[in-house]
């Protein structure tokens, strides 16, 4: 492939990522079906058989299902972080991760609000969580952040579906144009007349700075009032209050690390080395290497100040964390997010894409560990040692969680068959 | 021009007279009541530190506005060394705090003291690196901003967790770090805002179209951070109103039912939130000289008045004294801003990036 600046070239080559599949993609598609339809069978059987299959029981009430909720809460984070607040700040290399983050966004929103469904048990009354006029003698408590949740993630996926739709418009003009017959006819309904002349770009720009300032301080909300499901307990270990921008750097490290594990090997897989070069990658590992940064400067601050504190039950709280039952995730956590990443401060690892997909990987382990470990240690170890418990998650909370992968990354495999994976209009800018 | 500008001798030779009479007053038996000392250093710890944290972060971002203001912000450097020596004449002062009497493993004289000057003068030598090697002519150094910005954070933190958290120990907030070292860059991007009156109204009709477009930069950065500190402030605030636990609650209400505290918050959330935000709203505003320069002045105003309100309830003050204090480093760092062309000389690629 040659460097070049030639638009046609740019149209070609983004496009040839949507052509005939390969067998390597089928197989991708195949596993990623096999273990989503694994968990969605998990999931069958735990309503058929009740909440008694899942390993929650008292006092550890909130296990797997939360963590995975808040997991991938934190991976939707990223898409508009880099989207969005790299546009504001006119950053050029978002433009080589831009679509792939934000079609992340979506399905990573997707996954995540299965979750509560999944906690609840009995899924068909799931419209209980929706505020609803008092007809059922029950109201809604507006005081909980579990009801703020359901704006603010019900906000964001609205925003971010719109946001990801917009910055399509122009690109699905252009597969229109190039895709003859039926296909060519859907794409160009969904590009809403879009002709691409001065009118609709002085508009479409409005629109899209616009849509970018407003969904940057979502991206905060959003993983803020998450963290306050736990914040505004008193639970030892949940009740501090750095933990919205705790939760909210989080999130940015665990969405960073998997736009870089989605995109480094679909730079690869569909040739798109012109397009995304090594000094874009560098650019975005240097965002995980900020982000690792906030989390251990948290992860010091928090344990720290529980022992300043004099307080027994923070004290034993943050002591039981390191050093009893569950001490191998926390270490794994630590190791895995807070230490790792500071590797990155040598520039030649930056670059090297292979030990940045490996530490990707590690980095994503690390964030689920560390929201198991705040959800599950607190809950263990709360105030009164009569009731206090292990917990241990059972094979159908591990099966849905596996499934929750596979969905994920089946999603994301058929948009990039479906979707330009990168901004062709950008790259044009560019 | 040269002879109303410092040189470096004569700047370092200013300070120490500067700390010295700071030293004299507090201690020459003029004054009653000690805490004037600690609510000065803990008011310009940020903004000293924070102006040079913005250069030092704009300059890894490669951010274009700073073009103009990079060399007048990295010559408060040694400002820096100025909060280390004010910060060892509160050696005498400890007992301000309330556990002096109780000293623990974390708040003892002799540690609070060591960390405390050790991060403070690791800062001066890590700006003085930076400011030199921006320079000196050759490539630019990320490396010592990244060593500026640990130091910084590292300062900044003990800031918030040593100089005002622990005013009022065994009262805790995780937050108190990190909320600091954010302020304290909204205070650098208000001091780029001033310096920009300073420097650039002379000359604004007749400035470079860069100019004028890294003024509407500074507006906008002004805006944003306006938000984010809203941002953290209701996080920290909402937590600790919703818990309603005593041990944690009293931090609010002690100061919420009294003059001049509650007045002193009012004062606080206009200047650093509402003002900023609702007039930086317009992009024609963003634009605007005048008006920046007015909410940079208004955002270092609330920065002092919220100061206030942390320590007013813990710490005994002389009024005098601290309008003095406040006013011998204001006139100071006009002085080194004047001059930061005589101390950061060959800067010509400066403004190159």
């Amino acid at each position: 492939m040659q460097n070049t600046s030639s638009t046609e070239q740019i149209e070609q080559d983004v496009l040839a990522a949507m052509s005939r599949p390969s067998r390597c993609y089928l197989a991708c598609i195949f596993l990623a079906g096999l273990v989503f339809l694994g968990g969605m069978a998990l999931w069958s059987r735990q309503i058929a058989l009740g909440m008694g299959v899942a390993g929650i029981s008292h006092p550890v009430g909130w296990g797997v299902y939360i963590t995975d909720f808040v997991f991938w809460v934190g991976i939707a984070h990223s898409g508009t972080l880099i989207s969005a607040v790299l546009y504001i700040f006119r950053a050029r290399f978002r433009t080589s991760f831009n679509r792939a983050a934000e079609a992340m966004t979506i399905f990573a929103l997707m996954v995540a609000g299965l979750f509560p469904l999944i906690h609840l048990g009995r899924v068909w009354l799931a419209y209980f969580l929706f505020p609803y006029p008092n007809q059922r003698q029950l109201w809604v408590n507006f005081r909980s952040p579990l009801v703020w949740d359901v704006f603010a993630v019900s906000t964001y996926m609205l925003v971010s579906l719109v946001f990801f739709f917009v910055g399509l418009v122009p690109d699905l003009a252009i597969v229109a144009r190039r895709r003859p017959g039926f296909i060519g006819k859907i794409y160009r309904l969904a590009s809403l007349g879009w002709v691409g002349n001065s009118q609709q770009w002085r508009h479409y720009t409005k629109l899209y700075f616009f849509l970018a300032a407003f969904a940057t301080p979502l991206v905060a909300s959003v993983h803020s009032i998450v963290s306050w499901d736990f914040a505004v307990s008193i639970v030892p270990g949940w009740h501090t209050t750095i933990f919205a921008p705790y939760f909210v750097a989080g999130a940015i490290l665990s969405g960073t690390a998997m736009v870089i594990t989605l995109v480094i090997p679909m730079r690869r897989l569909l040739r798109l080395e012109t397009y995304i070069p090594i000094s874009h990658i560098e650019s975005i590992a240097k965002i995980l290497l900020l982000t690792s940064l906030i989390v251990g400067f948290a992860y010091v601050v928090e344990q720290g100040l529980a022992f300043y504190s004099g307080n027994l039950y923070e004290m034993e709280q943050f002591r039981f964390r390191a050093l009893g039952d569950y001490r191998l995730l926390f270490w794994i956590m630590v190791s895995c997010n807070a230490i790792l990443p500071l590797t990155l401060f040598v520039g030649r690892l930056r670059r090297n894409l292979a030990y940045l997909f490996i530490l990707s990987l590690l980095v994503n382990v690390g964030m689920w560990l560390e929201r198991f470990v705040i959800v599950v240690t607190s809950l263990a170890r709360d105030f009164d040692p009569y009731a206090w418990g292990n917990y241990t998650p059972s094979f159908t909370e591990i099966g849905i969680t596996a499934g929750s992968f596979g969905l994920f990354f089946l999603l994301f495999l058929l948009f990039i068959k479906i979707l330009p994976v990168l901004s062709i209009t950008e790259l044009k800018e560019r | 021009m040269h002879d109303t500008k410092l040189s470096i001798g004569g700047c370092y030779s200013l300070l120490l007279i500067l700390a010295a009479t700071i030293g004299l007053i507090e201690y020459g038996g003029l004054i009653a009541q000690p805490g004037s000392l600690l609510l000065t250093l803990t008011f310009w710890g940020s903004i000293i530190q924070g102006a040079v944290a913005v250069a030092a972060v704009t300059a890894l971002v490669r951010a274009q506005w700073i073009a103009s203001l990079r060399r007048e912000l990295l010559a408060l450097y040694p400002l820096l060394l100025l909060l280390a020596l004010l910060f060892a004449l509160l050696w005498p002062q400890l007992d301000l705090f309330p556990w002096s009497d109780h000293p623990t493993i974390w708040l003892n004289r002799p540690f609070f003291m060591g960390r405390n000057l050790v991060s403070l003068l690791l800062t001066f030598l890590a700006g003085r690196q930076l400011a030199l090697h921006s320079t000196s002519g050759a490539p630019f150094k990320d490396r010592y901003a990244v060593i500026y910005l640990a130091t910084f954070v590292l300062s900044q933190s003990l800031l918030g967790f040593d100089w005002l958290m622990s005013a009022a120990f065994p009262w805790i907030s995780t937050m108190f770090g990190l909320y600091f070292f954010t302020e304290a860059l909204y205070a650098g991007i208000a001091v780029s805002g001033l310096a920009m009156l300073l420097y650039f109204r002379p000359r604004m009709q007749t400035a470079p179209k860069d100019t004028v477009r890294h003024l509407r930069d500074v507006g906008l950065l002004l805006f944003g951070f306006s938000i984010l500190w809203a941002g953290l402030f209701f996080a920290q605030f909402l937590l600790i109103w919703y818990a309603n636990l005593p041990e944690e609650v009293h931090f609010v209400t002690e100061r919420l039912a009294s003059f001049p505290e509650r007045e002193l918050c009012w004062l606080f959330l206009l200047g650093l939130f509402l003002v900023p935000f609702v007039a930086l709203l317009g992009s024609q505003a963003k634009g605007d000289l005048r008006f920046v320069s007015a909410v940079s002045l208004l955002v270092l105003s609330g920065l002092f008045a919220e100061r206030l309100f942390i320590l007013l309830p813990a710490i005994p003050y002389h009024g005098g004294a601290l309008l003095l204090y406040n006013g011998l480093i204001f006139v100071m760092l006009l002085l080194v801003l004047h001059s930061s062309e005589r101390l950061l000389p060959s800067a010509s690629f400066l403004t190159k990036d």
